[in-house]
């Protein structure tokens, strides 16, 4: 699966990261990176946790 | 005992965070979830402050293709994977523990091994509950709440037309909307018993709010507890809802939107032995017995400052997930270790804060930021923790826990090591 970032929805909140710190973090200026965007295994319950803590639903998990 | 079925009651983010962590952690059993809504789960804090920014200035609605939202979209959450049998649109009446059995309203019963409570709270009132929010004779409700999405688009569409707005209640929603309502174009007036913020959030971070509304033309009231009357001045036109305080002042507007708080859903578990003093307490792992838990607003949990509610958004889904496990694994499941997180904006500010609230006094560290009231705050806890708080300040949520726990240090690059 694929991590899809709808930019202009994320506020920053960065409680992905939180969920996943190893596939994304924001960075100084606050935007969000995702570092890892395909995931399987241990990586996707990981992405899936960080998807649905997002509060604006900034991020979606779409097939690669 | 091995659970075969497990039932969730409660659709919002809670019984949706309770679904999802009961599949990631091993259970492939049957999983069933009710919700009395008649939507997938959707994001509630996102509906007072989607309100900020989906009416225009002039009042008139954004074109939307999606009718059904009202043109709101911010709420929307990803289609859940939890693959559970989705009960939306039904809502449950009684619990028999005995019997382990969930009973629907209108008849029906899920029967269970384990199950999830997460039935969450609904919007307080200042109408009798009797007939509250029963519209009047021309239709329109004496009081708007904000608590669902149809709540939303309520809102939404009455605040279109830019009545004269009064808000009730001087939290965190009241403010939300009082100041949505104020950048749609509306005149506001907020009723506030004490001064707006202070409760949740203490003097200094209630205070820049307040000064920011104040210069944005919102007016607030005090005057002790408010109740409503209806009045028809004899032409049906000239109906209204005044809102009388405890000092007799009266107030008038065309429409009176109450945010006084919200109660837990707990009535369907009346005579289920459940609840002490009326309300529902967990362990540290979400436990009420051992084959049922509880999470998210319905929920007392144990915090280190005592036995609390804590209707949040963070706060639902960390229960959710340490229920969830403690479902599965009893005592060795972890246990909550419960951080708040808390963030709201409106009149200009968006704050982000960690760590518990109110806050007493002025910040023992402050750094502006790059822009006009743009800070970064810490307070220092009489009991040993730390409060911070990022006003108009983008900053990852980690690193704003590190200054809370341990300071202002902790936001700073290792010193270089000279040897």
């Amino acid at each position: 699966m694929r991590i899809e970032l709808d930019r202009p929805r994320c506020e920053g909140h960065g409680l992905c990261e939180e969920a996943a710190p190893a596939l994304m973090h924001l960075d100084d200026d606050g935007e969000l990176v995702i570092d890892v965007p395909e995931v399987d295994g241990a990586g996707l319950d990981a992405a899936k946790a960080a998807v649905r803590v997002c509060p604006v639903a900034a991020l979606r998990l779409a097939a690669a | 005992m091995t659970m075969r079925r497990i039932v969730v009651v409660g659709n919002g983010i809670a019984g949706l965070t309770a679904c999802d962590s009961l599949r990631s952690a091993g259970f492939d059993g049957e999983l069933t979830v009710v919700g009395a809504e008649r939507h997938h789960p959707y994001s509630r804090p996102a509906l007072s402050k989607a309100l900020l920014h989906g009416v225009e200035e002039n009042g008139v609605e954004e074109n939307s293709a999606d009718k059904n939202s009202g043109g709101l979209q911010a709420h929307e959450l990803p289609e859940p994977t939890h693959d559970a049998t989705e009960l939306l649109g039904v809502s449950v009446s009684g619990l028999d523990i005995d019997a382990r059995v969930v009973r629907l309203d209108g008849g029906g019963e899920l029967p269970y091994d384990g199950l999830v409570i997460a039935s969450g709270s609904r919007a307080k009132r200042l109408s009798p509950t009797e007939g509250a929010g029963e519209p009047r004779d021309d239709g329109s409700a004496r009081e708007l709440t904000l608590r669902t999405i149809e709540d939303a688009i309520t809102l939404r569409q009455r605040v279109a037309a830019r009545p004269s707005v009064i808000v009730v209640g001087g939290g965190p929603l009241g403010m939300e909307v009082a100041s949505g309502c104020l950048q749609a174009g509306c005149e506001v007036t907020l009723v506030s018993d004490g001064a707006p913020l202070s409760r949740q959030l203490g003097g200094h971070l209630a205070g820049m709010f307040t000064s920011a509304a104040a210069r944005r033309g919102l007016r607030v009231v005090g005057g002790g507890k408010a109740r409503l009357i209806d009045f028809d001045e004899g032409a049906g036109s000239d109906a209204g809802t005044r809102v009388v305080l405890a000092d007799g002042t009266v107030l008038e507007a065309d429409l009176v939107v109450t945010a006084i708080g919200d109660e837990p859903n707990t009535g369907w578990l009346a005579g289920s032995k459940l609840l002490v003093d009326g309300s529902l307490r967990v362990d540290t792992r979400g436990r009420l017995r051992a084959e049922i838990v509880a999470a998210g607003d319905v929920a007392f949990f144990p915090t280190s400052r005592g036995v609390q509610r804590v209707p949040l958004w963070t706060s639902a889904i960390d229960q959710a997930k340490v229920a969830a496990v403690g479902l599965l694994q009893g005592d060795a499941a972890p246990e909550l270790n419960f951080q708040p997180y808390f963030w709201t904006e409106g009149f200009g500010l968006s704050l982000k804060s960690v760590g518990f609230t109110p806050v007493a006094g002025a910040p023992d560290y402050s750094e502006p930021g790059n822009h006009a009231e743009s800070m970064l705050l810490r307070w220092e806890n009489k009991d040993g923790s730390g409060t911070a708080a990022a006003v108009n300040y983008r900053i990852p949520i980690p690193k704003l826990r590190r200054l809370a726990d341990a300071g202002p240090a902790a936001l700073r690059p290792a010193a270089p090591v000279n040897v």
